[in-house]
């Protein structure tokens, strides 16, 4: 019963998936074809190219480094997004909340409920959103509103890192101090703007962090109790 | 044609709105998927209905700057298609970013600007749906393995699963953290206000086993630190 279910869930995932990348293709492509504005093979391919040679290597380090903490719950977070800033930390405060463990059977089926969940409410409310473009636009970007909307991140993640920090702060040191390190050398020396490499840190600081609490645990100062 | 009157017709809104639709139909089926099988698990109703009520409230402060990323970038794109991208698979960094390959592949350095035409528009179009499809290719291709690997390993030594688990969740929590302490202001106040109140709520709902003020002690913490962020910009 048990290996039945969780077969059923990546035949899910699998189907669900490959209808998802079909839409997508769709929709370029219907309206390609409606309103007969094919862009040269040659461009396209130029410019497909240098996407490819941009996101295939993060692509790579996210689904490493994304599906352990979603388990079968990932295939539906690639298909609906905003992974890092909602989809990640809304299954981990569900599976921390419900008090299983990720990357058992419990822990996925509570880390693909709040994945479902999350997506549908953030669909309704993109959904508002567009539909209200014109009043609502000059309302989200007013001066007194704005700065809340601008500091969302931060204040996603002082919440979940102080959270976190509190139960197992010997695996969240070494983390946290190379992350404050990367960022004080790549702002004060390099000039590039910290967001546009946002994404490539997150594998580095993973395999950095994963690395630090694998030894931590060899030699003894990380045990079963401290993550418990 | 002006490629807005393309990117903006009935047509293009249709075609948007049937993906979003059958995305929503996706996570439904996910839904009571899972809520078969937590019951056949025995997990409680009452715990998968409050994951779903607390899942769905968090979402609501995150998903608001995705709305004013949208109204930031129908200028350039029209209405449906930003709202297609930002609903499933994007974010507005790259999402932005492959339309400006999309239009600097055909000779156009401004997206938008002079001499981004329908066809260019199409090109952005291609890019951005077919540049960051790799998530769910890789799904499909590797993702069982991976994760029945991850899985029978945790049966043969949990700890050190749970501990490669939970330090790459750190390790992608710390990417956000550092910024905000080494740049300072108000950012930085943010973070720390919201952890504030995190270690606050967490002090005064311990005791309980469960309470709603504990399930929804991140969502308030965030809201908290957005309305500080909000009234330290215009207030001090």
């Amino acid at each position: 019963m048990k290996s039945t279910s969780h077969l059923s869930i990546h035949v899910i995932g699998r189907v669900a998936c490959t209808a998802a990348l079909l839409l997508i293709v769709m929709v370029p492509l219907s309206v390609c074809l409606k309103f007969d504005i094919f862009p040269p093979m040659k461009n396209f391919l130029g410019g497909f190219f240098q996407a490819v040679m941009i996101y295939l290597p993060i692509s790579i380090a996210e689904f490493l480094t994304f599906v352990p903490i979603l388990g079968s719950g990932a295939y539906l977070a690639f298909i609906t997004g905003n992974l890092t800033n909602l989809k990640i930390p809304c299954a981990t405060i569900a599976i921390e909340n419900a008090q299983v463990k990720p990357a058992t059977d419990e822990g996925e089926v509570i880390g693909i409920l709040a994945v479902a969940s999350s997506s549908i409410m953030t669909t309704l409310i993109i959904f508002i959103g567009m539909l209200l473009i014109i009043p609502l636009s000059p309302l989200l970007n007013h001066i007194y509103l704005r700065p809340a909307f601008d500091n969302v991140l931060p204040a996603l993640f002082g919440a979940l890192g102080a959270y976190f920090f509190m139960k197992q702060w010997k695996l969240a040191v070494s983390p946290l101090v190379c992350s404050i390190l990367f960022a004080f050398i790549i702002i004060n020396f390099t000039g590039i703007e910290f967001t546009s490499i946002q994404g490539a840190l997150i594998p580095v600081l993973g395999l950095i962090s994963v690395l630090a609490g694998l030894a931590f645990y060899k030699k003894g100062l990380i045990t079963g109790d401290d993550i418990k | 044609m002006n490629y807005l009157e393309i990117a903006n017709s009935s047509f293009v809104f249709m075609v948007c709105g049937i993906v979003i639709a059958a995305v929503l139909i996706i996570c439904c089926i996910f839904l009571v998927w899972a809520w078969r099988r937590g019951l056949e698990l025995g997990i409680s109703r009452e715990t998968m209905l409050r994951t779903i009520k607390t899942s769905m409230t968090f979402s609501i402060a995150p998903s608001i700057p995705i709305v004013i990323a949208l109204t930031a970038m129908v200028g350039v794109l029209g209405i449906p298609f930003p709202w297609l991208r930002l609903s499933i698979i994007g974010s507005f960094q790259y999402e932005l970013m492959t339309a400006q390959i999309g239009a600097t592949s055909m000779g156009i350095s401004n997206l938008g600007g002079s001499g981004y035409t329908a066809q260019v528009f199409s090109n952005s179009m291609w890019i951005m749906s077919l540049g960051i499809i790799w998530g769910m290719l890789f799904s499909i291709l590797f993702l069982k393995r991976f994760s029945s690997g991850l899985i029978n390993a945790q049966k043969k030594d949990s700890t050190r699963i749970e501990i490669i688990i939970t330090a790459l969740y750190f390790g992608m929590l710390s990417v956000f953290v550092g910024p905000p302490v080494v740049s300072g202001g108000i950012q930085l106040y943010t973070l720390l206000v919201s952890a504030l109140l995190m270690v606050l709520i967490t002090q005064l709902t311990r005791r309980k086993e469960s309470s709603s003020a504990g399930d929804y002690a991140f969502t308030l913490s965030m809201v908290g630190g957005m309305v500080f962020a909000a009234l330290w910009a215009n207030l001090i």
